[in-house]
């Protein structure tokens, strides 16, 4: 069982498909839901919690439908809105107990864990002022004790670095690393922004105008994807192309001894070294890198058709 | 776990039962409505006329206090007339509360768009507007069918004793009364501080839509010559309910009777018009930019 099951999803709000047949399993420990604005993120979250109901296809969390059985699902999740949503007349410490109580902890448990989520997220000194006269960051962080306070077993958080200085971003990005380290919750992020993303999820979908564009395992589609490599080299350059490619690489030179190649997973730099040791050749500077976020993202912006099919072959698992 | 350990530990404790969360609702509403010293205010003026009604009928009951007072000669009846005066005028102050009160139950909650975090918790629209409904009623009930029925009690208490078996009729039409009132006043109070998101204005709308439909229904019965213009006219309709309910002689002439069951037909379509509003109004809605 995953901890989301999607399966052909429709959802039509004012008569427009917002959704389109999702269909997919989301098994992650950090899932991360990415797509240009509009897209659907929101809505899928929406849906999840139970406020769409899918003219099509059902929607599953930890095996339960997201529509009838809202009470539990909503008992055993943490949400944290994009927009601003808290109560500004209350004090921090106040509002997040507040939110543990309607979650099912019993008043005095839910004030002891209303402090300790305040602490957590790094605003224990100032939990007793008005929510409304905190800056943005605090309330993003006020936001994300109300969703942790209760101890959900899956949090979902709808842009959390939304308008966030680079300084709280790294922030939040560190606290959300923290809490998937801890192990005791999955979680669910959207974002448009492909670092977020690439730093704290270990699997993405991707959506594009309601669609799944891609469903897939950053790290097992970083290592089914190709490793690019940049040389600058000194010395006798054709030569030493040509035993590279014998290795299997594929390799273009251009002047000033510049080299970029696509290197096999079972080629490693030890070898190219080898390779100009034994010719005389130098390396100057040597750049690898892997895949990123952003050409998974790219690509699957770039497939129109799709979609589905692609996450299919990535994970074998839709 | 002491506060000063900043690690986060997942909560494997009991849980309250999922009915209870409308409660917890309702007391976070009343408190939020209690904070402000307006409606403690407010709450000791609504009290004053009980107060002298409690002397009232002390005067009425203990013949040397009145002589001492200079009240010898005049007759002080504990009738459904006397109750039904208590119960008119306890109503309407307990609209002036409600007017503050309902505005600040709900505002706060709309103007900070915290909708989409409180449902996201197991609790239902009907829960939430339920919940603040409990808070609001409750809050009437301390100026209305409490002290209502203390006060006939209070009256039951020195009198022989048949007289309060032989007027249980006016208690039934005090906690009937005052009931239906306030389960009208809460419901709309509740939805129409949905739709104002300022609380001052959101308290003279409350007023306003007691009061002014009532004009309206007066411009409708002069130009059509009709009474049905009286079914717009709350203060009528209900003095006339009140009257029933209690069993005292009509306040006004037959040109200002309404029928109980249009009286009763107008309210619960009052009623249905807000429950539409607050349905329109309370839902989880995100704003997306973009």
């Amino acid at each position: 069982m995953g901890v989301i099951d999607l399966d052909g999803v429709e959802v039509r709000l004012a008569n427009r498909t917002v959704l389109d047949n999702l269909t997919g399993e989301l098994r992650g420990q950090a899932i991360g839901l990415l797509g240009p604005n509009g897209a659907g993120k929101s809505t899928l979250i929406n849906t999840l919690l139970g406020f769409h109901l899918p003219s099509k296809g059902t929607a599953r969390v930890f095996g339960l439908d997201a529509h009838k059985d809202r009470a539990q699902i909503r008992g055993s999740i943490g949400y944290m809105p994009e927009n601003d949503s808290f109560i500004g007349n209350m004090s921090g410490v106040r509002f997040v107990r507040y939110m543990a109580e309607l979650s099912g902890l019993p008043s005095r448990i839910a004030l002891e864990r209303a402090h300790e989520a305040l602490f957590y997220v790094g605003l224990g000194e100032v939990r007793y002022r008005k929510v409304n006269t905190y800056s943005l960051g605090m309330k993003q962080l006020v936001k994300l004790a109300q969703a942790l306070a209760h101890g959900p077993k899956l949090l979902i958080l709808d842009e959390p670095t939304n308008g966030l200085d680079p300084v709280a971003r790294q922030r939040m990005i560190q606290l959300i690393k923290d809490i998937r380290q801890e192990g005791s919750i999955r979680l669910l992020i959207s974002s448009h922004l492909l670092r977020d993303i690439d730093e704290t999820c270990d699997e993405v979908l991707i959506l594009k105008n309601g669609r799944i564009a891609s469903l897939c395992n950053i790290e097992e589609e970083r290592r089914s994807n190709r490793s690019f490599m940049e040389l600058e080299t000194v010395g006798a350059t054709e030569r030493f192309s040509v035993s590279i490619r014998g290795l299997g690489c594929e390799c273009a030179i251009f002047p000033g001894g510049r080299i970029k190649l696509v290197i096999p997973d079972n080629i490693e730099a030890r070898d190219l070294y080898v390779i100009a040791a034994e010719q005389g050749v130098q390396i100057r500077r040597l750049n690898q890198r892997r895949d990123s976020l952003e050409d998974i993202f790219l690509r699957a912006m770039d497939n129109d058709q799709g979609v589905t099919q692609q996450g299919r072959t990535a994970n074998g698992r839709l | 776990m002491a506060v000063y350990k900043r690690n986060y530990t997942a909560y494997t404790g009991a849980v309250t039962a999922v009915w209870t969360r409308v409660l917890v609702l309702a007391r976070y509403a009343f408190d939020e409505a209690w904070s402000s010293k307006i409606t403690v205010g407010l709450f000791i003026f609504c009290l004053l006329p009980c107060i002298a009604s409690l002397v009232v009928i002390y005067l009425a009951n203990n013949p040397i206090a009145k002589a001492l007072v200079g009240a010898r000669g005049q007759e002080l009846a504990m009738d459904a007339k006397f109750f039904l005066k208590v119960l008119a005028t306890q109503s309407w102050l307990a609209l002036v509360l409600a007017s503050w009160i309902a505005p600040r139950m709900i505002t706060f909650d709309l103007a900070d768009n915290a909708l989409p975090i409180l449902l996201s918790h197991p609790i239902s629209r009907f829960g939430y507007v339920f919940g603040k409904f409990i808070a609001l009623f409750s809050s009437l009930s301390l100026v209305t069918w409490i002290p209502c029925l203390l006060l006939f009690v209070y009256q039951g208490y020195p009198s022989p004793q048949p007289w309060a078996m032989s007027n249980l009729q006016i208690a039934f039409g005090l906690l009937v009364g005052s009931v239906i009132w306030i389960a009208f006043v809460s419901i709309l109070g509740l939805a129409l501080s949905s739709w104002v998101k300022w609380r001052v204005v959101a308290t003279g709308v409350i007023v306003a839509a007691v009061f002014v439909p009532a004009g309206v229904g007066g411009i409708v019965s002069a130009v059509l010559r009709t009474k049905w213009g009286l079914l717009l006219n709350v203060p009528v309709m209900m003095s006339n309910l009140w009257q029933r309910l209690l069993g005292a002689p009509a306040p006004f002439d037959d040109r200002f009777s309404v029928p109980t069951l249009a009286v009763a037909l107008m309210l619960s379509l009052a009623c249905l018009v807000c429950v539409g509003m607050l349905n329109k109004r309370i839902r989880a809605r995100e704003v997306v930019r973009g």
